[in-house]
């Protein structure tokens, strides 16, 4: 099966795989805690005991990278999950029934995607308080639109297709139809869009994190982690540095599941 | 005969993919001479096209080309991109398929049958424009003057395909390559762009390839046939002779094939009882642009038990939606449906099983009408799951059987339909409706997207299918030939009325009506 991937999903599988068990293994990867801190020990550059350096209270990079990796991949997971649910199941229906519901949706699909995404989920979040909770919740009440757009306009040329013609002659009741023909058939693009929009979602809650409305401390977070060694950027670059990266070779990650995913489907389909 | 004008000689395409290489073309060789009609016919993947296509170097850059082609003794294989510009368009030129496709939607029509005159001929605008109307006025578009600047939306497809042509002989060319140019087409429409070809071919000594998968078309107008098959061309010669006395078994069974040549079955008796009564339907659709579009206007029928009802008529007749009323897809605006004495219009909306189970539907799109992502078994399986009409048990077993009653192998129960081929996914089709064991079956167009040969199979099935289990069927067809030899009662549709009804040896041997003699006349046959 795998041997049947395309190059690029199987190397983003990789990197995210690489991911996950760092997240999983965190503890026994690193014997340090990521909490502890080091008067002594600030702000030593990468080698001998700190494989990455030490920040500015002395805590090992290296460690809190590790352990961020949680922190971020929950919240890439999470954040796409809770939007995508809401987004697909409205799409589905808006699409296939059309009439009131699907004017009443897309108004407010229209309203929303009328302001910039950031600042819309910046408002929420500031009027919920910060954390990484109001942070999914924040994105679950913005980010749906995109995936109820997405599928819906899918929905509109496959269930004038005859196949769905065919089981409504065959007496299935509408939602026996709905997810079992229209939705194996218009979801492929939905799960390549969900792909990009983590490396979207993880990248915003870092941004978050960055600005304090995310994370908070002493939690580690990649955003929140290159926010502290902002101050230190010209002494001590790798405190910014490595989460930095750690964020980047996951963005990556995903963006090339989504590509091979996208070659993948496509080729499945004809 | 004089020298041709067009030679090809041992012609060889290749297309090379992922999969290796797929030969389409082999060595295939023949000539037009001055003024000659020839056509080219062959079910789909023949390579009827590719070698019409191979002639203009319109091949994608995958196609590897051998052999000679020469046109007025110039090697056209020989020449580069810029050599073959000068040939296309102005000596040989090319009318496509599906005119709706090939004209530019934002360019009026005037416009582009004087873009080849600019072109090649250095031609102004202005003079171009005057050449432009003579050239609309031979193709005998109606008001040319004004048409010019028409878009193409604003044309039927007849009157689109008449452009094409205009555009392609605007700067007389000697050879018009001609791609299933009536495939498109209504009967009607298709009767009047082949007489334009054969009077543009007696006129200006215009040479034609007309490449058709329907022989009886090419029998109407070519000289010389060529019949294709795997890339290879079985059989040639005059047209008279390839049809009276064939030589190859494959053109024995294209011309046995022809539906005017099937056997015709005997009636069923009359006096059976009324199984489907339609009484005075009227279907109304909001327009695109404001106001309504009546789609059917007070349509009745009466359908016996055991008869096969054939619907004709041309695209946009409203024959489709009467099916789709009937099977409870589209609501009527008045009007009854009754099956067995029983309203089942309200009956519908609840998802009546008693009436699902009995009227079933065949639908025109093989590819279409199957879920792509469901295996031949699942799909088959599907209804009888869902509605419980086996037990559990028995799931298999009848899946089979059902198989096996619409002659599908078994070993193909895994596959998917992008797996199957055209006529495979029918089958399906058709054992998917005989899941829930119908009384009634509407069979919408289901052999008007499969090859010829293909379809014969399928009409035997379904005759087969009438004889065993007493089905009644309404075939909706816009091939007049292929109801008459499938159809007891027929009724003809225009622009959603039904202007002639009756049984099939009246209606088709007699017509009263003068658009049932017209659509007679324009049907092709051998």
């Amino acid at each position: 099966m795998i041997a049947r991937w395309p190059k690029s999903l199987r190397f983003g599988a990789g990197i995210v795989l690489l991911w996950l068990i760092a997240a999983v293994l965190a503890p026994w990867l690193t014997p340090a805690d990521p909490y502890a801190i080091d008067l002594d020990n600030t702000l030593r550059p990468p080698g001998g005991d700190w494989l990455m350096g030490t920040d500015h209270v002395g805590r090992d990079v290296f460690t809190r990278v590790v352990f961020a990796a949680r922190i971020d991949i929950w919240m890439g997971v999470m954040g796409v999950l809770a939007p995508l649910l809401i987004g697909v199941t409205i799409g589905l229906f808006a699409g296939y029934f059309g009439g009131l519901f699907d004017s009443v949706m897309m108004r407010i699909v229209d309203i929303t995607l009328a302001f910039p995404f950031l600042i819309l989920v910046l408002a929420i979040v500031a009027m919920l308080g910060p954390g990484i909770t109001n942070f999914i919740i924040a994105l679950a009440l913005v980010a749906w639109v995109s995936y109820a757009r997405l599928i819906r306009a899918d929905v509109m040329v496959v269930k004038n297709a005859e196949y769905v013609q065919a089981a409504r002659t065959l007496g299935f009741s509408s939602p026996l139809i709905i997810f079992k023909h229209v939705l194996p058939n218009t979801i492929s693009p939905i799960i390549v869009y969900a792909m990009t929009d983590m490396v979207l979602v993880v990248l915003a809650g870092a941004s978050l994190g960055f600005i304090g409305l995310g994370v908070q401390p002493p939690t580690a977070e990649w955003g929140a982690m290159i926010a502290d060694g902002q101050a230190y950027i010209t002494e001590a670059w790798w405190v910014s540095f490595f989460p930095g990266l750690a964020a980047v070779s996951f963005g990556i990650g995903l963006s090339l599941i989504g590509d091979g995913l996208a070659r993948m489907l496509r080729i499945g389909d004809t | 005969m004089s020298e041709p004008l067009l030679k090809v000689c041992n012609l060889d395409v290749s297309f090379r993919s992922r999969g290796g290489e797929t030969h389409a073309v082999r060595n295939v060789s023949f000539d037009v001479g001055v003024g000659e009609i020839i056509g080219i016919v062959g079910e789909s993947g023949s390579g009827k096209s590719v070698s019409c296509r191979a002639i203009l170097g319109l091949l994608p850059e995958s196609a590897s080309v051998s052999g000679r082609i020469e046109y007025s003794d110039q090697n056209l294989l020989g020449l580069d991109t810029e050599g073959l510009r000068r040939i296309r368009g102005r000596d040989v030129s090319m009318v496509f398929q599906n005119p709706a496709s090939h004209l530019d939607p934002l360019m009026a029509i005037g416009a582009q049958v004087s873009e080849p005159l600019i072109h090649h001929q250095d031609a102004s605008p202005t003079q171009a424009l005057d050449a432009a109307i003579e050239r609309l006025r031979e193709v005998q578009l109606e008001h040319p003057e004004q048409r010019v600047n028409s878009y193409p939306h604003e044309l039927s497809g007849g009157m689109k395909q008449r452009v094409m042509i205009a555009a392609a002989i605007a700067c007389g060319p000697g050879l018009l390559l001609a791609d299933e140019p009536t495939t498109a087409l209504d009967v009607t429409v298709q009767a009047r762009i082949l007489e334009l070809l054969k009077s543009l071919n007696e006129q200006h000594y215009l040479s034609v390839v007309l490449v058709s998968h329907d022989l009886a078309v090419v029998a109407q107008v070519c000289d010389r046939v060529l019949v294709m098959r795997h890339g290879e061309i079985v059989e040639s010669g005059d047209t008279k002779q390839v049809i009276y006395s064939p030589q190859h078994p494959y053109t024995q069974q294209l011309i046995e094939s022809q539906p005017s040549r099937m056997t015709i079955r005997p009636p069923v008796a009359t006096d059976t009882d009324t199984l489907l009564d339609v009484s005075n339907i009227d279907v109304e659709f909001a327009s695109p642009g404001g106001g309504t579009m009546r789609a059917l206007n007070d349509v009745s029928l009466i359908l016996r038990q055991g008869e096969s009802l054939g619907v004709v008529g041309e695209s946009g007749s409203g024959k489709s939606t009467l099916a789709r009323v009937v099977m409870g897809l589209v609501k009527p605006k008045s009007g009854d449906v009754k099956l067995r004495g029983q309203s089942i219009l309200q009956k519908r909306n609840r998802l009546d099983l008693s009436v699902c189970r009995k009227v079933q539907m065949v639908f025109q799109n093989p590819y279409d009408s199957l879920n792509p992502r469901y295996s031949v078994y699942e799909t088959i399986a599907e209804p009888l799951e869902r509605h419980k009409l086996v037990p559990a048990t028995k799931l298999d077993e009848r899946v089979a059987e059902l198989m096996g009653l619409v002659e599908l192998d078994s070993s193909l129960a895994s596959r998917k339909p992008a797996q199957l081929s055209g006529g495979q996914c029918q089958r399906v089709g058709i054992a998917r409706a005989l899941a829930m064991d119908p009384e009634l079956l509407i069979a919408d167009e289901i052999t008007s997207a499969l090859d010829v040969t293909i379809q014969a199979q399928i009409i035997a099935l379904l005759n087969r299918l009438r004889e065993e289990r007493g089905l009644s069927v309404i075939f909706i067809s816009h091939d007049l030939t292929l109801v008459r030899s499938f159809c007891d009662q027929v009724v003809v549709f225009q622009s959603g009325r039904i202007v002639e009804s009756g049984a099939v040896s009246g209606v088709l041997e007699q017509p009263q009506k003068s658009y049932t003699q017209e659509l007679l006349l324009s049907v092709p046959t051998l």
